[in-house]
């Protein structure tokens, strides 16, 4: 389906601090693509600088076949973006943030009132459209916020955290909806700290930290690159260490050598495995 | 319609809808500075000037006027960037949308605009109620038309610079407080000092103040201040643009 997101030698600098040291990574029309990493490592400064709001201080972003550099506004027209922060008028109601949305997007006039009964209706919105959005819990802010980022029909969706806050039944709705949305053709481009989330949802992932991308793949390929099988024990200080395995023999054959007393147990690799031995977080003694 | 002006009121729409729902509160809101000025410095301080109440009054009006297109325009336009930018986030989304920068400045102007014609408008009626003789004409509300563009232009700046609502309070009471005093509105800057003359020529506001003053007493028109507020619209304008573009891409 080819590229339709692309960053080249992408970097930014705030003050001599580089935030984000040159990122290089293509997205494929119609992937659900996962964008993880610990907090500071350059997730939203990445993001921000892809969806237009931050100028990268070196590189180049080309969306939908649009360079940000010449054509900006075409590529803007390309993507929905729902940030992490609630970013709403709170001085209007939700029926008028999202229609002011539409209207930003220059929907034509005519498509903004069943597009809006169609999405409040799947997003169970309808008893709130007429409520000031200070009157929302922030459930309901969320639910109005991925609204708006969705109403124009992009062709590439940014959600940045899009379920913090949300209850578990809204996550897997949000979910569910993530999942139809890209099944109709939309591209969705995902920052989450919940990794089941990524794991779950998405086709690709890549792992930033410190500002640059450790790890880029499918779930199964990152979790196959560090080891199948994945055997957690405890040091004889009594930390929590872990080692991958390409197969569940060889795991079981180092349990053998463990001391008897160890407690020990045996299980697939997770991209949260991948993630913590990508990152250099919490597990130091990790590796195949 | 041009482009510009279509994205415009794209822009404006969401402002325009709190507007529409609010309109008593803002108007009275925006109506009360400059009537108190003009009941209390026309009839108060008029009562004991050589013109006597009337003349005084015929002075003044122009200036509570002029002095509306600041007061209705800045303060509300400033804080509503402001809040927008740092509580609401809502000036991000509009960063994200495919609308020129030019179109956000002039978008973002519009309700204060509205405010500005509004606020003008009453007082008018008022004014042409108490001093029947002051000349109403299509150039007195096309000044005023300019110059509540120029201080809604000069809010936006004031907002997009502000880093806390702290900055917009000391920069109300150190520039537009004394602006709304100095700036010809409650008497002749003829009659001050020619180096504080200076000083309140190159304040923006004083330049509306004599242009719509000349236009509704019938004296001649001072082109060199109309010229003087297109200029300061010019480049609050042009001010407004680059910060917004150096916002994003």
């Amino acid at each position: 389906m080819g590229t339709i997101i692309k960053a080249e030698g992408l970097k930014k600098s705030f003050d001599g601090f580089e935030a984000v040291k040159g990122i290089d990574m293509e997205v494929e029309a119609g992937e659900i693509f996962g964008f993880l990493g610990p907090n500071g490592a350059g997730k939203t400064t990445s993001i921000r600088m892809l969806t237009t709001m931050v100028r990268p201080t070196s590189g180049k972003i080309i969306i939908n076949g649009f360079s940000l550099d010449k054509d900006l506004t075409e590529a803007k027209a390309s993507i929905g973006v729902c940030q992490q922060h609630i970013s709403l008028d709170k001085d209007i109601t939700v029926r008028q943030n999202i229609k002011h949305h539409a209207i930003l997007h220059k929907m034509p006039a005519k498509e903004i009132g069943p597009r809006m009964g169609e999405l409040s209706e799947l997003m169970g919105l309808g008893p709130h459209m007429d409520k000031k959005v200070t009157e929302l819990s922030g459930g309901w802010k969320r639910k109005t916020s991925i609204v708006c980022s969705i109403m124009h029909r992009p062709k590439i969706l940014f959600l940045d955290e899009p379920t913090a806050g949300l209850d578990t039944k809204s996550r897997h709705m949000l979910w569910d909806m993530i999942r139809e949305l890209n099944r109709s053709g939309t591209t969705i481009f995902l920052t989450t700290h919940y990794i089941e989330e990524a794991e779950d949802l998405c086709g690709r992932v890549a792992i930033l930290n410190q500002g640059t991308i450790v790890a880029l793949g499918s779930p199964k390929e990152l979790c196959d690159s560090i080891g199948y099988i994945t055997v957690e024990y405890s040091g004889d200080d009594g930390k929590k260490s872990m080692r991958q395995f390409p197969d569940r023999q060889s795991g079981k054959e180092f349990m053998a050598k463990l001391k008897e007393d160890t407690a020990m147990s045996l299980r697939k690799t997770t991209l949260e495995d991948v993630f913590l031995i990508a990152t250099g977080e919490e597990y130091s003694e990790g590796g195949v | 319609m041009p482009r510009i002006l279509d994205e415009s009121y794209r822009v404006a729409w969401g402002d325009l809808c709190y507007f529409k729902e609010n309109a008593p509160t803002i108007l009275i809101s925006c109506l009360i500075g400059p009537l108190l000025y003009l009941v209390a410095f026309g009839y108060g301080i008029g009562s004991g000037m050589e013109s006597g109440i009337d003349g005084y009054i015929r002075f003044i009006i122009p200036g509570v006027i002029s002095m509306a297109t600041l007061s209705a325009t800045f303060s509300f336009i400033s804080s509503k960037i402001l809040i927008q930018k740092l509580f609401y986030a809502s000036f991000d989304e509009l960063m994200l949308c495919p609308i020129r920068p030019s179109s956000v400045v002039l978008g973002k102007t519009l309700v204060g605009i509205l405010r500005g014609i509004c606020s003008c408008a009453i007082i008018l009626a008022i004014g042409v109620l108490i001093s029947p003789g002051i000349k109403v004409t299509a150039f007195l509300f096309l000044l005023v038309f300019i110059s509540s563009l120029t201080f809604s232009l000069l809010g936006i700046l004031a907002g997009l610079l502000a880093k806390k609502h702290n900055s917009l309070t000391v920069f109300s009471s150190l520039v537009i407080v004394p602006m709304t005093f100095f700036c010809g509105t409650i008497f002749d800057v003829s009659n001050v000092p020619a180096i504080l003359g200076y000083a309140i020529y190159a304040l923006p506001l004083t330049h509306p103040t004599e242009a719509i003053r000349a236009v509704m007493l019938d004296l001649p028109i001072p082109w060199l201040s109309v010229a003087a507020i297109c200029v300061y619209c010019i480049l609050f304008f042009v001010l407004d643009y680059c910060i917004i573009k150096r916002r994003s891409f």
